[in-house]
């Protein structure tokens, strides 16, 4: 996925505050508090925190979120998540463990009759 | 094809229809309606009114019963309604209170 | 039970709702429940609902556990775990301590895994009042002592015996579970930077 964008790494210790623009992927390790706008894959670490509206075309969590997410393709919560806020998203994964609550938001195809 | 069963400790008020056979093991209130056979097991109870192809009675059967083909009451079966059906066994032990309506046109 | 004859093929406690059988009105019992049909109304039991991929629950369900590769509209509450498998298509509102949702699966509306909200880490055992299975390690990846590393998706263990028997009855699911997203490597983890270019 990113072979020609960079990976920027938002380290343990760092904190941003305000809003984070960019098409490269991103690791968050640290902080950041504002918004997330992201054209590629967001990571939050176990270590690291967001609490930010995200925008982003891939989600991954180990961390903690709080906040809105629309992630276009996927939004996958993993276990030792913890996200708090709604999820807009194509595809969203919650494994076992992981902590969510909130309001997803995926396309449902149901029988007709329903 | 998988028959269809209501375990002992299950109880259902409504309605319950298809076309596959149904096992009552547990409690049916309400209404029953299958195109196919109904069993109700020793444990099971049903105040319902059933209209099947085939009922086989070895519990309790509270309400009126219409099948198409034959019920069967079985011994130590306790049942209370009306039955209609072309063919009706009644075997020696059953319990049972109602009118037994075998005037079918068909036969 | 009845020693007359034996028409239950396997004669096992559990419930199983035919695929062609229709159920409205209010079901409860102390059984798991399998649903290959409809059941339509209100669901309430203190064991585990399955709901297979041909079955469809129209109803507001009150379990222990709820697996769910079929259909169900309306709310779950569930006091140990709800899975969607990646067949299950959900729209409603869970309540329950462990939600699961499988790549694959669709699901519109709320989730709430209660009081999980600020907890310093580390506290999840006490914070979790439901009884895991022992063999479960799911509870262990909250404690901070053994910091995650990237987690590479542990295969999650079966969520009931009755799974296992339900599975092979499934389609092929209609999303291949695309690979998991390739994380940032080593080098990258150590530095402590805002930007780095490669």
């Amino acid at each position: 996925m990113a072979t020609n964008d960079q990976i920027n790494i938002i380290g343990k210790g760092i904190t941003i505050r305000g809003s984070l623009t960019g098409g490269g992927d991103l690791v968050v390790e640290g902080r950041v508090e504002g918004q997330v706008n992201l054209k590629n894959h967001l990571t939050i670490e176990s270590s690291g925190v967001v609490e930010a509206d995200i925008r982003a075309d891939e989600l991954t969590i180990n961390g903690t979120a709080s906040g809105n997410i629309d992630a276009g393709t996927k939004c996958s919560i993993n276990q030792a998540a913890k996200v708090n806020g709604d999820i807009k998203a194509t595809r969203v994964v919650i494994e076992d463990g992981a902590v969510f609550n909130g309001s997803i938001d995926m396309d449902v195809k149901l029988p007709d009759d329903i | 094809m998988a028959n269809t069963i209501i375990g002992s400790s299950i109880v259902i008020d409504g309605e319950i229809s298809g076309d596959e056979d149904l096992v009552i093991q547990g409690t049916v209130k309400g209404k029953i309606s299958l195109k196919e056979s109904l069993f109700v097991e020793a444990s099971g109870v049903v105040e319902a009114d059933i209209e099947v192809q085939n009922v086989d009675i070895a519990g309790r059967v509270t309400g009126n019963i219409a099948a198409t083909d034959k019920v069967e009451l079985k011994a130590d079966c306790r049942v209370v309604g009306d039955v209609r059906a072309p063919r009706i066994l009644i075997a020696d032990g059953a319990s049972f209170k109602g009118n037994v309506d075998m005037d079918v046109k068909e036969r | 039970m009845a020693a007359t004859k034996e028409f239950s093929s396997g004669g096992t406690d559990s419930t199983v709702i035919g695929p062609s059988i229709l159920i409205s009105g209010k079901l409860s019992g102390d059984e798991d429940l399998t649903v290959r049909g409809r059941v339509e109304g209100e669901l309430n039991l203190s064991k585990t609902l399955i709901v297979e991929t041909s079955g469809i629950v129209k109803a507001n369900v009150s379990v222990r556990n709820a697996i769910v590769s079929g259909v169900v509209v309306g709310n779950i509450t569930a006091s140990e775990s709800v899975e969607l498998t990646r067949e299950g298509r959900m729209v409603g509102d869970i309540n329950s301590p462990r939600v699961i949702i499988v790549d694959g699966a669709s699901f519109r509306g709320r989730v709430d895994m209660g009081n999980a909200e600020p907890r310093p880490q580390g506290e999840r055992p006490v914070s979790r009042p439901v009884v895991r299975p022992a063999t479960r390690p799911a509870t262990v990846p909250a404690r901070p002592a053994v910091p995650m590393r990237v987690p590479s998706k542990p295969q999650p263990p079966p969520l009931a015996r009755v799974e296992a028997s339900s599975r092979p009855e499934n389609k092929p699911a209609p999303p291949p579970p695309p690979p998991q997203p390739v994380l940032v490597g080593e080098a990258g983890k150590k530095k402590v930077l805002v930007k780095k270019k490669k």
